[in-house]
């Protein structure tokens, strides 16, 4: 296909709504035509805003209980007086239709009766086990509560009903068989769910990645294992996974990890033993939707010469994975990502799909955003959901967070464990030094703020500021100062800091000042010594401006200010002699001036600049 | 295989009071967000979310086996399909809810406003609301099937051929609307979301 493919053609391309050859012929042209592939990506980033609708609903209690009473009522039946015998006739073929309808239902529901109550021995004789259906894990009664992303293990073929639990002690006794076991993709499947016995987290901040690294207990069959890891509604990065044992590793051979077509959200490792029994093992992943920043309050002395500074650190979990007490550590850093972890989550096929998918295939288009909740674990949520809590009310004693320096990172290290649920965030305390001695700064500088005063406070990083021993994390600043003897507070301001390293001098830009001004005033302007070239136009001059700046300072403390004056070119010469005020260069083309104010006091100064313009330039070399 | 759903509608067809109640916690979440979807309005959902479990209730007997999500998203989509052409375009809101909001789902609660999150960005999040207002609006701005069949596509990941099911269809008819769909939407979505998850 030589022509650009059209819009129309775009849209059927990426929703597969063309026949087959059709597609097939616009991926080749796609394949060689760089501006239709780019025109494709801009329609993928309009109907991506399609995902900004996604979203968990959850259907509330209430409704559930409305739903409930509907259903508890009887079904309405109509009684319907015949008056002619053609009606009679009609309703007795209906009624004995019904009849014999109804004996064969019975029939079936007897037999279903029978099946689910086999099901429910089984779990009974298996306290363990569970069945595990589709997408989400269904307890049908008891069992343990689910937790995802979860490790099962299978140890029997996938139908439930011919398994009998003698077959796996002589597979026991049996040589371990070179042929790897089939595992068809179906969708039930008896399983036992390791939980994790511990598990660290290391978050990035710099992107939307976290390491996950977890140990569980397996336990396993000499021989063939296949090992199913189940990650629904939750943010891991499929294509990270990783799996290895931490002990009898020379006797435990990962061979490979299936995602299995047709089943979403779940892969499955085949694991070959020369061992049986208990293994620990160690799985990681990244996933998304952990992140981490750091903010910190500032409380200024009563006479602004000193500051308390606290440090924190606020752990957001919206994974959609609880985190039950996890060793967290924290990086500062930038790292590279090729593709957004939530996106990978998020796929059908975790590598991409293994083959075109066209409509009518399973999921039709379906490799974007997900959220799906069919067939959702209801069982046990609740009860998870109180002992976290409960966790949480039991272990709010100060944790310490230790920090230590990578070669390109920076890593924190909370004391201890911490319990991170979905959909909650944590704040912890990272840092608490009384009495920094800080300075307070009024800065004007017309080119950067306008006419407005801007308050600063500045300290360093350092050891002579009780400081120094690591570097602090880029976050918000809230500064607070002490407003009376009372110690009652008043809010100053807020910034945003860098990232600070050790010895490095921080200022924190708090805002328009409210009590102290600034206002400069041109007095005087005129020009002078003109040039002219050969035809007599002019080629330099010089302009002569007389400022004056009037300063007031209506608080009751004495403060600092500093002034800079720009003078839009390079070329320029200042005249000025003012007692109380210094003045430098700054750079080529502003002038700064400092002093120092008392308590509610109102001064004025002036100075006089000559800028050289055109030929009057070179003036200024000689 | 056993059919989990089947069991639970049959069990409750014969009395198990706890069966319809499972059957709700298993699919509720997702036929509401399918019907808020369509609707635009969490009210109307709920309420034809009733309506659906209301005639899952009384017409258990006629589910035959297969998927019964789908048996779901067909009676929802049927009654839905009915409740639009019956009100058009006339909607109600509940007073109590939300303010001044047309019906979005997204509004805060008058009693609930976010000021103390320190994650909160205001600016960003009243952005982010104002792009989520023009897909909405973009999205209910199509015919009823064309809403229908991409709801059903995108949202909830059916196939062409469980879409024609649903919507007792061709499929040649389900990918008809959904080209029309998604042609208009490519001149009513917002040109650019920025950053989202």
């Amino acid at each position: 296909m030589k022509a650009h493919l059209t819009d129309n053609q775009l849209i059927e391309y990426e929703f597969k709504l063309d026949s087959d050859a059709s597609l097939k012929t616009a991926a080749e042209h796609l394949e060689t035509c760089k501006l239709c592939r780019e025109r494709l990506e801009q329609l993928r980033r309009k109907f991506a805003a399609l995902d900004l609708l996604r979203e968990d609903i959850e259907v509330s209690e209430d409704l559930i209980s409305s739903v409930l009473s509907q259903a508890d009522k009887p079904l309405s039946r109509q009684s319907v007086f015949f008056r002619k015998p053609v009606w009679i006739a009609a309703a007795a073929v209906i009624v004995v239709g019904l009849v014999l309808l109804s004996t064969n239902k019975l029939k079936d529901s007897r037999l279903q009766r029978q099946h689910l109550v086999q099901n429910m021995d089984l779990e009974e004789d298996a306290p363990n086990q569970k069945i595990a259906a589709g997408r989400g894990e269904t307890s049908v009664q008891g069992g343990i509560a689910g937790i995802s992303p979860s490790v099962v293990v299978e140890k029997t073929p996938p139908d439930i009903s011919i398994v009998p639990p003698i077959k796996l002690a002589i597979l026991d006794e049996q040589e371990v068989s070179e042929q790897p076991p089939f595992a068809p993709a179906s969708a039930i499947e008896l399983v036992t769910l390791p939980r994790r016995e511990n598990v660290q987290l290391t978050i990035y901040n710099s992107a939307d990645l976290t390491l996950v690294r977890e140990k569980r207990n397996i336990t396993l069959k000499k021989g063939w294992n296949w090992l199913q890891f189940m990650w629904a509604n939750t943010l891991i990065d499929p294509t990270s996974l990783s799996l290895k044992p931490m002990e009898q590793a020379d006797k435990i051979d990962i061979q490979q990890l299936v995602f299995p077509p047709r089943l979403r959200e779940l892969g499955r490792w085949l694991i070959r033993s020369q061992v049986k029994g208990q293994v620990p093992f160690e799985i990681t992943y990244f996933t998304s939707g952990l992140s981490w920043r750091a903010f910190y309050m500032g409380t200024l002395s009563q006479d602004e010469k000193t500051m308390n500074l606290e440090g924190f650190v606020r752990v957001t979990n919206s994974s959609g994975e609880d985190y039950e007490n996890a060793q967290t550590r924290l990086i500062v850093g930038q790292v590279h990502l090729l593709d957004q972890i939530a996106e990978l989550a998020r796929r059908q096929y975790p590598y991409g799909s293994p083959v075109p998918v066209v409509g009518g295939g399973h999921g039709g288009f379906g490799s974007r955003g997900g959220g799906e909740k069919w067939g959702r674990v209801v069982l046990g949520d609740a009860y998870d959901n109180v002992k976290m809590l409960g966790l949480e009310f039991d272990k709010l004693a100060l944790k310490e967070i230790k920090k230590e320096g990578l070669s390109e990172y920076f890593l924190y290290t909370i004391e201890g464990t911490e319990t991170v649920p979905d959909k909650w965030g944590k704040r912890l305390l990272s840092l608490d030094v009384k009495d920094i001695a800080v300075k307070s700064l009024y800065k004007y500088d017309e080119e950067r703020w306008g006419r407005q005063t801007i308050t600063f406070v500045a300290f360093a990083n350092d050891k002579d500021h009780k400081l120094g021993e690591t570097p602090i994390p880029n976050g918000t600043v809230k500064i607070y100062s002490h407003a009376d003897n009372q110690r009652h507070l008043s809010y100053i301001g807020a910034a945003e800091t860098k990232y600070i390293p050790v010895n490095e001098k921080v200022e924190l830009n708090l805002g328009p000042a409210r009590l102290v001004g600034v206002e400069p005033v041109l007095m005087d302007f005129k020009t002078e010594n003109y040039m002219y070239d050969k035809d007599n136009d002019v080629a330099g001059w010089d302009e002569i401006r007389t400022w004056k700046i009037e300063v007031t300072n209506t608080r009751v403390l004495p403060v600092e200010f500093e002034i800079t004056r720009g003078f839009g070119s390079a070329y320029w010469t200042l005249q000025f002699n003012e007692q109380g005020v210094s003045y430098n260069k700054h750079d080529a083309t502003h002038a700064r001036f400092k002093l120092s104010m008392e308590p509610q006091t109102k001064r004025a100064f002036e100075y006089t600049v000559r800028t050289h313009h055109g030929w009057r330039e070179e003036s200024i070399n000689k | 295989m056993v059919n989990i759903d089947k069991n639970l509608l049959d069990a409750h067809i014969r009395g198990d009071k706890t069966a319809f109640r499972e059957l709700v916690l298993r699919h509720g979440d997702a036929l509401l967000g399918y019907l808020v979807h369509i609707t635009g309005s969490r009210d109307q959902a709920e309420d034809l979310f009733q309506e659906t479990f209301k005639r899952v209730h009384e017409k258990g007997h006629s589910f035959a086996g297969g998927h019964f999500r789908n048996w779901l998203l067909t009676i929802a989509t049927n009654i839905a399909i009915d409740r639009l052409r019956r009100r058009g375009r006339i909607r109600f809101f509940s007073l109590d809810r939300t303010t001044d909001c047309d019906g979005q789902m997204d509004c805060p609660k008058v009693n609930a406003l976010p000021v103390s999150d320190n994650n909160y960005d205001p600016s960003e999040e009243a952005s982010r609301n104002e792009q989520k207002v023009r897909v909405r609006q973009a999205v209910l701005s199509l015919p009823a099937k064309q809403r229908l069949t991409l709801v059903l596509a995108y949202y909830q990941r059916l196939s062409y051929s469980e879409i024609a099911q649903v919507s007792g269809c061709s499929v040649g008819t389900v990918k008809t609307r959904m080209f029309r769909a998604l042609r208009t939407l490519a001149e009513r979505l917002p040109e650019s979301v920025g950053a989202y998850k």
